[in-house]
């Protein structure tokens, strides 16, 4: 069964053009050009994973309230916002939207193929109950590979589908300096270094939330970061 | 932006060649005239105040003459000298009659006599003494009245001191023989003339006039005068005149130099602090000075004020192009991207390929572009909404060095610190991102002579970091633009990378939120350049 994908998006030919993409994956898609006629559609049915740009036509935060509007029909939906700003990074982490990524509009399409497929098989698995667990474990920290899910000290920790690569990109190897370069292949993305910084701001962000005494990740400075060894 | 403490700004020496004070000085001298015309005044005056004494004169004489005439046995009377015996009884009256006569006619001042046909005098009457007008008290204050006199004399030529005494007791024999007035008058003709004093100061004033008896003249009356009286007068009206200019004078002219003090130094104010209102950065300033005064100075300086805005907004606009530039790229960027990716997932023959892998070249190289336009955006807001710590910038700096051995392989780095640790308040990760950046500057124009020197010396309230790398010195007049956005002076040192000149402007930005400031300078032996960041020592 074709996985349905929907795209919202005002630009006709980005539109036409991911839609191009994810068919040729073997992806169902549905495109629509503004909130109303989207929402009029996922109240009808809902999709499997929704692609929002956030400024649709005359709303500039049009995809915000979508993606509240959505996430009030399921809970469970994979959100991946698109954005052509680069202050909505922080604004939109800062929101609790519930949104599992989000990305600046020229992401090139393989990256963002990359995330829709592990972004399904997350959801696929989460549904399921799982026979086969794959878990990577440095200290508190457990990594679901199957899942995309991170918990600390048993507590789950929410990150996007970026910041979990992110983290697992360091802790896979505890000690070793990762530098930006290689955090942004690992989460296939191409940005520049302060936006990198960023995420891995949010990262402790987030882990000190659930633990104030968090401070596994290291910048050691000039040359990247690191996952600090637990004693 | 950031609120930057600056310094305050030095007065600078004036270029004005003729200041206002200096104008008004000259325009005054414009009211030099008034006393001038009041000199002219007071000179017409003692004109006409001499030509009412010359008629007065010859009035006298004329009143003189008319009471002798047709009375010649008075004349002989006069002649003869009274003889003891019979003459002596009888004309006694007729002398007295005439002394009465004669002395109710001298006024106070002027001498009459009487002269007949062969010039013997026949009778005197009345002195050339003036009584000494008094001088003193016409002005109030003594050193003044002397200061004032002794001006005058030194710019009025007629100034004279007037004779308490005239030296002229008896009447000089030239005059009664010499003088053509009395020939004239003895043939019938009256005139008067002015002749000098034996002193040579006084001026004496003679009136004659014909006595007649009938047809024929037997004698003359001349009536003599001092001009002494409206000399002192004229001279006393100089004085006040001078006294009272000078008076009037000092005080305008404090008035005015006060007056023009104030204008010069509010102008003055006003010129610094509009020539500091935009420093070398571009930063705008307002203006305070005068802005509420309600004259011409304040109107300019509120005018300055409005230019000044517009021109901060306009370099607000400017600053902002990058940010604005790239929100409106980014989705003409993801049409193409988008549409070339897909372009690559279908099959194409080789030619094309091609194509499509130098289409999707030059879409990186614009992506590139993109992503440090929206670095300086992001780093602006960051630097907005950072929150500051105290942090050790020496290990800080020191890690970072270690660092770049092995990002710029091609480069060696020399760091050159203090030992204890320096603490700065502000945001690490801004801190390492601006020491990327000088890094990367530095390793980029490095011409490899030598390596990149780092410094990071520490005083009580300052530490100053410096980045010295050799290579093409800088232009002159270019160290203060360096620093603003996409201003950029590489000709390609890597040909196919694009420069917008942003790593600087953010070097700055990030210097400035730690509270510091940024230079740059060609080395003193003008080998390379000099980045010189300074920045106040958190306790």
């Amino acid at each position: 069964m074709g996985k349905r994908i929907a795209i919202v998006e005002d630009d006709p030919t980005i539109r036409a053009n991911y839609m191009d993409a994810l068919c040729k994956h073997g992806y169902e898609v549905s495109a629509y050009a503004d909130r109303p006629h989207a929402i009029a559609a996922f109240r009808m049915r809902l999709p499997d994973l929704a692609l929002l740009d956030i400024g649709l036509g005359t709303e500039v935060d049009g995809g915000f309230a979508l993606c509240q509007e959505l996430r009030a029909l399921s809970a469970s939906v994979p959100i991946l916002f698109l954005t052509a700003r680069d202050s909505d990074f922080d604004a939109v982490s800062g929101l609790r939207m519930g949104a599992d990524d989000y990305l600046t509009k020229n992401v090139s399409l393989p990256h963002l193929l990359a995330r829709v497929s592990a972004l399904f098989r997350r959801a696929e698995l989460l549904q399921q109950p799982d026979c086969l667990e794959d878990f990577l474990e440095r200290g508190q920290l457990r990594i679901d590979m199957k899942r995309f899910a991170v918990t600390w000290g048993g507590k789950p920790v929410e990150l996007t589908l970026t910041e979990f690569w992110i983290v697992h990109a360091l802790a896979k190897f505890p000690g070793h300096v990762k530098g930006r370069e290689q955090l942004m292949g690992e989460a296939h993305i191409v940005v520049d270094d302060s936006t990198i910084t960023s995420h891995v701001k949010r990262v402790r962000r987030k882990f000190s939330a659930v633990d104030p005494g968090f401070d596994c990740v290291d910048t050691v400075y000039g040359l990247g970061y690191r996952w600090r060894i637990a004693d | 932006m950031m609120a930057v403490p600056s310094p305050v700004p030095a007065a600078r020496a004036s270029r004005v060649g003729l200041s206002i004070r200096a104008k008004l000085v000259l325009v005054t001298l414009v009211l030099m005239i008034i006393p001038w015309v009041g000199y002219k005044y007071i000179k017409t005056m003692e004109h006409l105040l001499r030509d009412n004494q010359v008629q007065a004169v010859v009035a006298t004489g004329r009143a003189i003459a008319a009471a002798l005439q047709d009375r010649p046995r008075l004349l002989e009377l006069l002649r003869a000298p009274a003889v003891a015996g019979d003459a002596a009884v009888a004309p006694r009256p007729v002398s007295e009659e005439i002394e009465l006569l004669m002395t109710g006619l001298a006024r106070t001042g002027s001498r009459i006599w009487i002269v007949d046909r062969q010039l013997r005098l026949l009778a005197v009457a009345g002195s050339l003494q003036t009584t000494p007008v008094s001088v003193s008290g016409t002005l109030a204050f003594g050193p003044l009245e002397r200061a004032v006199r002794a001006l005058l004399r030194l710019l009025v030529d007629q100034m004279q001191e007037p004779a308490i005494r005239t030296a002229e007791e008896v009447i000089p024999n030239d005059v009664v023989f010499g003088g053509r007035q009395i020939e004239r008058a003895l043939d019938g003709t009256p005139s008067w003339r002015l002749r000098t004093g034996p002193d040579n100061r006084t001026a004496i004033l003679t009136a004659v006039h014909p006595l007649w008896v009938g047809d024929t003249v037997v004698g003359a009356a001349v009536v003599e005068e001092t001009t002494q009286a409206i000399l002192s007068f004229s001279n006393r009206a100089l004085e006040q005149l001078a006294a009272v200019t000078l008076i009037v004078f000092v005080v305008a002219a404090l008035t005015l130099f006060f007056f023009a003090s104030r204008m010069s130094s509010r102008l003055r104010r006003l010129r610094d602090e509009a020539e500091n209102a935009i420093d070398s950065q571009g930063r705008v300033r307002g203006l305070v000075a005068g802005e509420r005064a309600r004259d011409e100075i304040g109107d300019l300086s509120r005018g300055f004020s409005t230019m000044l805005e517009r021109l901060a907004q306009y370099n607000d606009y400017l600053e902002h192009m990058a940010s604005r530039l790239s929100h409106e790229l980014r989705t003409p960027i993801a049409v193409v991207r988008s549409s070339l990716d897909n372009l690559r997932l279908q099959s194409l023959p080789g030619d094309a390929k091609i194509y499509v892998e130098r289409a999707n070249e030059g879409l990186i190289r614009l992506d590139t572009i993109l992503t440090r336009m929206s670095e300086a955006t992001r780093l602006e807001q960051l630097v907005r909404e950072s929150g500051r710590e105290l942090f050790d910038a020496r290990a800080v700096l020191a890690g970072c060095v270690n660092g770049y051995a092995s990002v710029y392989p091609g480069c060696r780095f020399q760091l050159k610190a203090a030992v204890q640790p320096v603490f700065l308040n502000g945001a690490p990760d801004l801190f390492v991102q601006m020491l990327d950046k000088l890094a990367a500057n530095a390793a980029d124009f490095s011409s490899g002579y030598g390596p990149v020197e780092i410094s990071f010396l520490c005083t009580t309230n300052e530490a100053t970091l410096t980045f010295s790398n050799s290579g093409p010195p800088l232009p002159a007049g270019m160290q203060g633009r360096l620093f603003e956005s996409m201003v950029s002076m590489r000709t390609a040192s890597k040909p196919g990378e694009p420069h917008l000149g942003l790593g600087l402007y953010i070097v700055r930005l990030i210097a400035e939120f730690h509270g510091g400031r940024v230079a740059a300078m060609n080395r003193t032996d003008g080998s390379g350049v000099v980045f010189e960041l300074r920045f106040p020592v958190a306790r």
